[in-house]
């Protein structure tokens, strides 16, 4: 622990980002090990790989440090920080030649299983999240197993909120059509989404 | 029916549907809370989009997730910027222009060149000992020798880089073994007994997982007819 520790977490990595822009190492060793374990049980949701998280979580700390000094504080440390992963990300898994993101919810197979089952229907939800576009799933995650606001989320993918509620609504329709048994019916495209 | 299709379309509806992923991971300001509240209340469509949402969302976030262990990684990450920095410290020199006349630079910009040749020259001095220094010593580790034992150490152990923090736990629970110090460079942990388990039991425990890289005693227990 570093002197420059503070009580609330958005003061210290404020704090601890000051710091590394001023080319303090420890500084940066405590501000990865305080984000690691968020943003490496983010990404195994989309890779089993840790070769894989561990050289996104590096890749951004790189980032990290060599464009500390242009942080602005109109934003969070936190949103800056995983909005560096989220692109980096975004880049990593396009790479990979194996991964299936990219197939379309009518290469899977209608859902025939007891949809009265709970671990039927997580085995399938997991199935299904795996088949939507990147960016819906991202969206979905940040919202969902991040527990980051419409807001946040605008901020680190770099886009506007519609564009946020836009691929939440896609997300949730192309599960809805897949599985059937989250409920509900189809709705229809909003005009607007802003 | 007719009124769900009529409030289905409405501005109203669809700037609250918008908002129901967010009302859901309770992230909403109050007043648009309120706003949600107020709308689902007499909007079928909407009480159903939450539904789905509430689905989807107590699904993910009670998917377990794994942990790991940041301090390997960590170090790979400080590998890659010492290397960035030894890199950015010796920048290739442009060669100079033939036929251009020193007359011709202010005086600023010599006397900046000369701090940074001296710059460059210290920095070069200082790598040169640090290499001298470094040459001298083994480039290698192992685990079993020189580093001074830590208090109560009893057993040295390698685990597998990918392991969790949860599993290494559970495994050092099974062998009643608590980390007194570590991983050093090398990934390795000095482990002292938590119980009154014998050392080679724990060890031998210890040596089930395939984990476990490597384990070996420090402290040699006496043999049972030895004397204290």
């Amino acid at each position: 622990m570093t002197p420059l520790a503070k009580n609330s977490p958005k003061e210290r990595d404020n704090a601890l980002l000051i710091a590394i822009a001023a080319g303090d190492r420890r500084a940066l060793e405590e501000l990865y090990l305080s984000y690691h374990r968020r943003l490496a049980r983010f990404l195994s949701r989309f890779t089993p790989r840790y070769e894989n998280i561990e050289e996104i979580i590096n890749d951004t700390f790189m980032v990290v440090w060599q464009n500390a000094k242009d942080f602005r504080n109109a934003s969070q440390v936190s949103t800056w920080v995983i909005g560096i992963a989220y692109r980096t990300a975004l880049k990593s898994f396009r790479r990979q030649k194996n991964h299936h993101l990219a197939h379309s919810l009518e290469d899977y197979p209608e859902q025939t299983v007891d949809p009265t089952s709970d671990t039927e229907v997580t085995d399938w939800l997991k199935h299904g999240l795996s088949r939507l576009p990147l960016e819906q799933r991202l969206t979905l995650e940040l919202a969902y197993h991040m527990g980051h606001s419409l807001e946040e989320i605008a901020a680190i993918t770099d886009c506007p909120v519609g564009t946020v509620k836009a691929r939440m609504f896609h997300a949730r329709e192309k599960l809805r059509q897949y599985l059937p048994t989250l409920g509900g019916a189809p709705s229809e495209l909003p005009a607007r989404m802003g | 029916m007719t009124n769900n299709r009529r409030s289905e379309n409405s501005a109203e509806h669809q700037e609250v549907s918008a908002l129901i992923p967010w009302y859901v991971n309770d992230t909403l300001a109050d007043s648009e809370r309120q706003r949600v509240d107020a709308h689902i209340g007499s909007c079928a469509v909407c009480r159903d989009d939450l539904a789905v949402h509430k689905r989807l969302f107590e699904e993910i976030d009670a998917q377990p997730a794994v942990d790991y262990m940041p301090v390997a990684s960590l170090k790979r990450l400080q590998a890659r910027l010492d290397a960035a920095q030894a890199q950015s410290a010796s920048p290739p020199m442009a060669p100079l222009q033939p036929g251009r006349s020193d007359a011709r630079w202010p005086g600023w910009m010599a006397a900046s060149i000369a701090a940074m040749a001296v710059a460059i020259g210290l920095l070069a001095a200082d790598r040169w000992v640090q290499f001298e220094v470094r040459a001298t010593q083994p480039n290698y580790r192992t685990a079993t020798t020189s580093i001074p034992r830590p208090q109560g150490e009893v057993i040295r152990a390698v685990f597998s880089p990918s392991i969790t923090l949860v599993e290494l736990q559970t495994i050092l629970d099974e062998a009643q073994l608590k980390i007194v110090s570590g991983p050093t460079e090398a990934g390795v942990y000095s482990l002292a007994s938590n119980s009154t388990l014998t050392v080679r039991s724990s060890l031998a425990l210890l040596r089930r997982h395939s984990t476990v890289r490597f384990a070996e005693e420090t402290l040699l227990e006496p043999e049972s007819g030895d004397p204290p």
